[in-house]
């Protein structure tokens, strides 16, 4: 048995990585068990090992002589005038095909079948060889599937279009996989008034927002909680919910600067915040109008500029809208209703001056 | 009329032994299975339902693939002789027999398959130079 092994590993080895290259062939199948089957008949001749080239080679003209031998006996079982071959046809078909080699007996003619030379050759190889069955059982292939049919008349309940057709023929197809039927638009589209209804929606989302906004603003300036949510109780046990300190409640410190950032200040590179944003502060102090309770606005004069490293997170926006609107009078609320029309750097300006300004006031009441 | 019982007797025996011998295939196992010669017989339009003459085909190819065989051993088996009277030192290494395209082609082409595989394939500028020269 170890012989068999050493022999179909080297068979393998070599096979490898042929065998990975290509696609699957129907034939594959049987191929590949006729390798097999050869190897075994050239082990039981005396072979110990195989080269992958010679034993497919090998193999390929196995199959091509049992093919040709079938060929042959059905040949001459219709030349007989029968469809199934008989043990004749055959001992012909291997006579035919043994005949380049030669047999005793190949050269008589009119001799009958029965004692062929060529029979009895084979009748003496089965006696004196040993056997060797095949090493594996092999199912019985090509696999033949069911295939779909399409149901008959009978089978659909349906008569026949006309009386010339059997009812046992496959049914034809429904009329609507081929006939034509016109396709109704339900849905009418108007791309004028689709747009005009469209900018109508956003102008009432506007004013919902600019509404809701002086709202929140109202109750801020009011004195009430910050949060419209929270209660009083709330806001007294947790120092973070507390309404925010007004500008001159408690007494806070000169921020003085550090030597390190003055230094920066006065580097070339780095200008200070208040001169950067200058024009933005102009703008805003000009720039909305229609400013509600005549809340006025007030920048810190005399802080000294802070130098601070600022994210460009677009977040910033959504935090320093609770935090303005919780400042009494600090800031328009129609301010961000009007990012249309400002310039996009404008308003970066305008929120990186409220977080200058808002800073020092959180840093002083932590 | 002698000549003629003779021919029969002989006939008889012939039928005999032949009827004894699909018998006995019955019992004998073929190294080529019996699915693999049903699946090739009927793809070539051979028609039997009788199980003893699909055994008689894969028997009857049997055959000739150990004919063919054998006959590549003995062309293995020369070579290694002729190779082993020049030098002793390598009779451990030719002990192997293995089965090549140079020997398969020989002993197919008696039975007249021509079997030619290429000698070399010129893939590389220095296929065919001496090995010398090539290191250039």
């Amino acid at each position: 048995m170890s012989g068999v092994e050493s022999t179909r590993d080297t068979r393998k080895g070599e096979d490898g990585p042929s065998t990975s290259l290509g696609r699957p062939k129907a034939d594959d199948f049987g191929r590949w068990v006729s390798k097999i089957a050869v190897a075994q008949i050239c082990e039981s001749v005396g072979y110990q090992g195989f080269k992958g080239s010679a034993l497919e080679a090998l193999a390929d003209i196995s199959i091509r002589y049992l093919c040709d031998l079938g060929k042959n006996a059905s040949f001459h079982a219709n030349l007989a005038g029968r469809t199934e071959c008989n043990l004749f046809d055959i001992t012909r078909a291997i006579e035919d095909l043994g005949d380049s080699h030669g047999f005793p007996g190949a050269s008589e003619i009119g001799n009958c079948l029965v004692g062929s030379g060529i029979v009895k050759e084979i009748v003496q190889f089965v006696d004196t060889k040993e056997e060797i069955p095949f090493a594996q059982p092999v199912p019985k292939f090509p696999i033949v599937r069911n295939g779909k049919l399409i149901p008959s008349f009978e089978h659909m309940n349906e008569a026949p279009p006309g009386k010339h057709i059997p009812s046992w023929l496959p049914a034809f197809p429904d009329p609507h996989t081929y006939n034509h039927t016109p396709i109704w638009n339900e849905r009418a589209s108007d791309p004028c008034a689709d747009k005009i209804e469209q900018a109508r929606q956003q102008r009432k989302a506007e004013r919902a927002l600019l509404r809701l906004q002086q709202r929140l603003v109202r109750n801020g300036s009011t004195g009430t909680s910050a949060s419209l949510v929270l209660d009083a109780t709330e806001a007294g046990s947790n120092p973070f919910l507390a309404a925010p300190l007004q500008q001159g409640e408690k007494e806070v410190s000169e921020v003085v600067l550090p030597a390190k950032l003055s230094n920066e200040v006065s580097k070339g590179d780095h200008i200070s915040l208040l001169d950067a944003f200058a024009p933005a502060i102009d703008a805003m102090k000009t720039g909305p109008s229609d400013r509600l309770d005549g809340e006025k606005t007030f920048l810190p004069e005399k802080r000294p500029s802070v130098q601070f490293k600022f994210k460009t997170g677009k977040k910033i926006l959504g935090e320093s809208l609770d935090l303005s609107l919780q400042r009494k009078g600090e800031r328009s609320s129609t301010f961000f209703l009007r990012d249309d029309e400002r310039d996009d750097k404008k308003k970066r300006a305008e929120f990186i001056l409220r977080q200058t300004t808002e800073y020092p006031m959180e840093l002083n009441q932590s | 009329m002698n000549h003629n019982q003779q021919s029969n007797d002989g006939k008889h025996d012939d039928d005999s032994a032949l009827s004894d011998f699909l018998a006995s295939l019955m019992d004998y196992t073929p190294t080529i299975p019996d699915e693999l010669v049903e699946h090739y017989l009927a793809k070539s339009g051979f028609q039997c339902p009788d199980v003893r003459l699909i055994r008689l085909v894969a028997v009857a190819t049997q055959k000739f693939v150990a004919d063919v065989a054998s006959d590549s051993l003995q062309h293995c088996k020369a070579r290694q002789a002729a190779v082993v009277k020049d030098k002793r030192d390598k009779q451990q290494k030719d002990k192997r027999l293995i089965l090549t395209m140079d020997d398969l082609s020989k002993s197919l082409r008696e039975y007249g398959v021509n079997v030619k595989q290429q000698e070399y394939f010129a893939d590389s500028p220095s296929t065919g130079m001496d090995p010398a020269s090539r290191d250039e």
